[in-house]
């Protein structure tokens, strides 16, 4: 090697602090409802939430089912909207961003619909699907295919206009330029599309089955308000807490895999 | 994004200007031409799927959401007229933007810039992270009630994480180069923070404000669409509930606008506050 390698030694007190403050974290939360500074009614201790967590695997009640039913509805409903929104979004923006005509005709009623929060549609879903799964996938849909959009659109405008001109120059057609350029050189922005739609798609499902559900880990949420039963609130949060995380390191592990070829 | 005519995928088109000879072909093409037509064909499907009654009674046609948009500046709905139930959205997502950012700012740079500071701090933190902030709704009711403070709290809870990511980034995301100047200079610590860190940084943290001031939007909206008795989110609400697409609608278009109208003005601010910013940030 032609570095010699330093070798920094962290501190022993920043190894420790983490840890640490995370131990305190839960130890101060065990204690705020152990010791009745906050009332029971309005907060659960993490022993509380666990043993719910343990019960809702095999118990239905009082929700009407079980944990993994949930959960299984939830990352259903967020990989339909999550998946329709790629196979809508993508094409679209690649389009908007090589094609006038495209861009002419999508672009205003893109930015017509686009400062309306998703959350905001749900009253009008509700109208059009009632509350079963297709009104949420809409939902879903809606918020995951603007950065969808945006991304691709920005990943073709962003494309290095040298490689354009030297196939304008082996005369190249239009549509050529596009498939064999300006797509692979939009890519890595697609898939950091991918990345972010995929948050979104996941912070507008619990928004998505507040207001209509009758399953769902939102509906769990909802279900431990109305029940005034804290540790269902906070167990259904941890849920799409670890979820969403889990479903993060999925799409960036294919994403890896996808672009391993791409200089970046 | 930027002028469609100028550039095509970067590549800069040739500037003369030259006056062509009219052609049904070029108009047709032309981008105000696209624009007027993917206009008018949005409004026609929107009315004419109104008229074959394809969803029912789900929808009102567009004459109709103005009309109502019109009649609510006058009428009021539950005490307040229409630029009451603005101002409640509106005070609500300002309180509650001005207590994250006053938090979330300042602890993000400081975690930045000490790292016992950030050992405490960010595990904590990227514990909460991946809670969605609509799934505080239900603890916030359970705690403050369905008054003021637990919509308040939501839009804390929903601006935190951009802000302090955004401050946290900028500082780290500094090039040490130009660190590596003011050291070369004979700073101290205090000027590398007062004069590179943070000119260097405020770019990312108004970014960081800007998506907040966004999602604080669709924050107090679920907020307000789950327990309120004032605001826009209560518009639709009340829409839902009297089976009245027509008041639905008109709550979206105006949120639409009022949102749309607060970006506006904090990006406007940015080229006040900070005309040293260089490349655009996307969306």
């Amino acid at each position: 090697m032609a570095y010699e390698q330093v070798k920094v030694e962290t501190p022993l007190l920043l190894r420790i602090l983490p840890v640490a403050s995370i131990l305190l974290f839960f130890g101060m939360w065990q204690g705020l409802v152990d010791f009745k500074i906050v009332p029971n009614t309005m907060l659960a201790s993490p022993t509380q939430v666990m043993e719910l967590f343990w019960e809702k695997l095999f118990v239905t009640d009082p929700d009407g089912a079980l944990l993994s039913t949930h959960a299984w509805i939830s990352i259903q409903e967020a990989f339909a909207g999550f998946f329709l929104s790629l196979l809508v979004g993508i094409p679209l923006g690649l389009l908007m961003g090589w094609f006038t005509v495209a861009e002419g005709l999508a672009r205003p009623i893109f930015e017509l619909i686009r400062p309306i929060p998703p959350v905001a549609w749900i009253p009008l879903t509700i109208f059009w699907f009632g509350i079963g799964i297709p009104g949420k996938v809409f939902i879903i849909w809606l918020s995951g295919i603007v950065p969808c959009v945006i991304n691709s659109y920005v990943g073709v405008r962003m494309t290095n206009p040298t490689l354009i001109q030297m196939a304008r120059t082996y005369g190249a057609t239009d549509w050529g330029i596009f498939t064999k350029i300006c797509i692979p050189s939009a890519l890595p922005m697609v898939f950091g599309a991918m990345t972010i739609s995929q948050a979104y798609c996941w912070t507008t499902l619990v928004g998505a089955e507040y207001l209509a559900a009758d399953q769902g880990l939102g509906y769990l949420i909802t279900m431990g308000r109305r029940l005034a039963m804290p540790s269902m609130v906070v167990l259904g949060m941890i849920c799409v807490g670890l979820t969403g995380v889990a479903i993060g390191i999925i799409i960036e592990k294919v994403e890896k895999r996808l672009l391993a070829g791409i200089r970046r | 994004m930027a002028d469609a005519t100028a550039t095509i995928a970067n590549e800069v088109q040739c500037a003369v200007r030259e006056r062509r000879p009219f052609s049904i072909a070029a108009t047709l093409k032309n981008k105000w031409f696209l624009y007027a037509v993917s206009i008018t064909a949005f409004f026609g499907i929107w009315k004419y799927v109104d008229y074959t009654q394809v969803l029912g009674n789900g929808i009102a046609p567009p004459e109709a959401v103005v009309v109502q948009i019109f009649r609510l500046t006058g009428d009021t709905i539950a005490g307040k007229s229409l630029w009451g139930h603005i101002w409640a959205s509106t005070y609500r997502v300002l309180i509650g933007f001005a207590i994250a950012s006053a938090i979330a700012v300042p602890l993000g740079i400081i975690m930045a810039l000490n790292r016992y500071v950030n050992a405490i701090v960010k595990p904590v933190f990227d514990l909460l992270k991946p809670m969605p902030p609509f799934a505080w709704i239900s603890c916030a009711i359970l705690w403050f009630g369905i008054d003021e403070p637990s919509k308040i709290f939501i839009i804390v809870v929903g601006t935190f994480v951009p802000c302090l990511l955004n401050s946290y980034m900028g500082i780290r995301l500094i090039e040490p180069q130009l660190y590596d100047v003011i050291r070369m200079l004979g700073g101290t610590r205090r000027d590398e923070i007062l004069q590179v860190g943070f000119p260097a940084a405020f770019p990312a943290i108004f970014a960081g404000l800007q998506i907040s001031v966004s999602i604080a939007w669709t924050c107090v909206l679920s907020a307000e669409l789950v327990s309120a008795r004032s605001g826009l989110g209560f518009i639709i609400i009340q829409g839902m509930q009297l089976s009245k697409p027509a008041l639905v609608l008109a709550g979206m278009v105006v949120l639409a606008f009022v949102a749309w109208a607060t970006t506006l003005l904090i990006t406007g601010l940015e080229k006040i506050l900070c005309p040293w910013k260089r490349e655009a940030v996307v969306a």
